[in-house]
């Protein structure tokens, strides 16, 4: 392949990861390590840093516009981004001593245990009332956005945050320990455990990958896994792309979110078991 | 989509959420600005013609065998950028340090922001994100 067609294939590419990243609050490097790895051979190394800054990319195109029209939530983001660098910095000191595949296995049945949970209330809109939580009182971690799908204001309020303050150090553990993004984990503990609406998960995750993603991005820079001739036509696709998915998910419904969100955890949830079982899967 | 065109904010201490939105807004937009700008040099000094990507699947086996253009640090990036003629992919370079560090300096911001806005809770929880992305940052150091 002729360099110009890499970069600009690689580009528009990343274009699509950007939209898709931006709208389910993921950062589009899962689907970006496969694809640059597979059908670009891109080394992968290379791959996992052009990733990471993608990430980065993403967050700060899609968060900037998702707190100026109050669907992330900054307060929230913070609050819980604290568990997730915390973990990370414990999965990554653990990263000799705990047996990553059965690891894997275990975060593997996590997911599929949220994929049943997400089909569950697949059609649910909003969450409506849920049960008083000291420390969402305490912490305030409520908010309001205006629903454009909806055409009306929206109001909500995080629950059971203790638990989601845990998973969110599960999160980071993990993504210490496999060295792995977990954009996913965070919209899941936000939707599935604080109760928040589908759309301010994944926008307050578009957030908080942004702060995780600099905790570890310097590491792979200094490692030398940041190749300009890939993480700068990447960057560029994807910081677009996340302009068109901020403005694709204001006239999206939740349950549209929810719906294009659950098959990424099916798909991670098999990964993941796959691999702690000594399978590769992309 | 600039911050500044997006739709409705009714919640109080929105003033927070608007610098931080503008921080992450001109910060990405600045550091890939700049990768385009490395990218495009890089291409006008006939870098499509000779320059054979090395990004493909390759044998690592330390910093000897690193392709032209991938920094590892900061005075790397400045040396390149200072030397006559100047090294486009150190723009590019230049790029990812200013994306890496806009996550950091939103942070950073929105301290004093809570702090005006009496919010001494959340100046706390920031001051606490921002030590323990500095840690991360100063290790990562220490690992390359």
């Amino acid at each position: 392949m002729a360099p110009i067609t890499f970069l600009l294939a690689v580009f528009f590419t990343s274009i699509g990861a950007g939209t898709v990243g931006a709208v389910l609050g993921l950062g589009g490097g899962i689907l970006l390590v496969p694809i640059l790895t597979m059908f670009f051979q891109v080394d992968m190394h290379y791959a996992m840093g052009a990733s990471i800054i993608s990430v980065i990319a993403t967050s700060s195109g899609a968060a900037a516009a998702y707190l100026a029209t109050g669907l992330s939530n900054v307060r929230i983001g913070l609050f819980l981004v604290m568990a997730t660098i915390a973990g990370a910095l414990t999965g990554a000191l653990l990263s000799d001593v705990v047996p990553v595949p059965w690891l894997e296995i275990v975060l593997g049945l996590a997911l599929a245990y949220s994929a049943v949970a997400t089909l569950q209330q697949l059609n649910v809109e909003l969450p409506g009332d849920v049960p008083d939580d000291r420390l969402a009182v305490r912490f305030g971690l409520e908010g309001v956005y205006y629903d454009r799908r909806l055409a009306q204001e929206v109001k909500y309020r995080a629950t059971r945050v203790g638990r989601g303050f845990a998973a969110m150090y599960g999160a980071g553990v993990l993504s210490g320990l496999l060295g792995i993004g977990s954009g996913a984990f965070k919209v899941l503990a936000m939707d599935h455990f604080m109760r928040l609406p589908m759309k301010v998960s994944t926008a307050t995750s578009n957030f908080m990958i942004g702060i995780t993603a600099a905790a570890s991005a310097g590491i792979y820079f200094a490692r030398g896994d940041i190749h300009p001739l890939i993480v700068a036509p990447v960057s560029i696709g994807v910081l677009l792309g996340a302009y068109f998915g901020t403005a694709l998910m204001g006239r999206m419904r939740n349950t549209t979110v929810r719906k294009a969100f659950l098959p990424v955890v099916v798909y991670l949830a098999l990964s993941m078991i796959l691999r702690g079982l000594g399978i590769h899967f992309p | 989509m600039s911050p500044r065109a997006c739709g409705r904010e009714s919640t109080p201490g929105a003033g927070i959420e608007r610098l931080i939105a503008r921080v992450l807004f001109w910060g990405g937009l600045l550091g890939v600005a700049l990768m385009l700008v490395g990218l495009l040099l890089w291409a006008l000094q006939g870098g499509l013609q000779s320059h054979v990507l090395e990004v493909r699947r390759t044998i690592r086996s330390g910093r000897s065998d690193r392709p032209p253009g991938v920094f590892v640090s900061l005075p790397e990036v400045t040396g390149s950028l200072t030397a006559r003629p100047p090294d486009p992919l150190a723009v590019v370079a230049l790029g990812v340090v200013v994306l890496l560090g806009t996550p950091v300096v939103g942070v950073a911001a929105a301290i004093p922001a809570f702090l005006r806005s009496g919010e001494r809770r959340y100046a706390a929880v920031a001051g606490i994100v921002l030590s323990m992305l500095l840690a991360n940052l100063l290790l990562a150091g220490g690992a390359g």
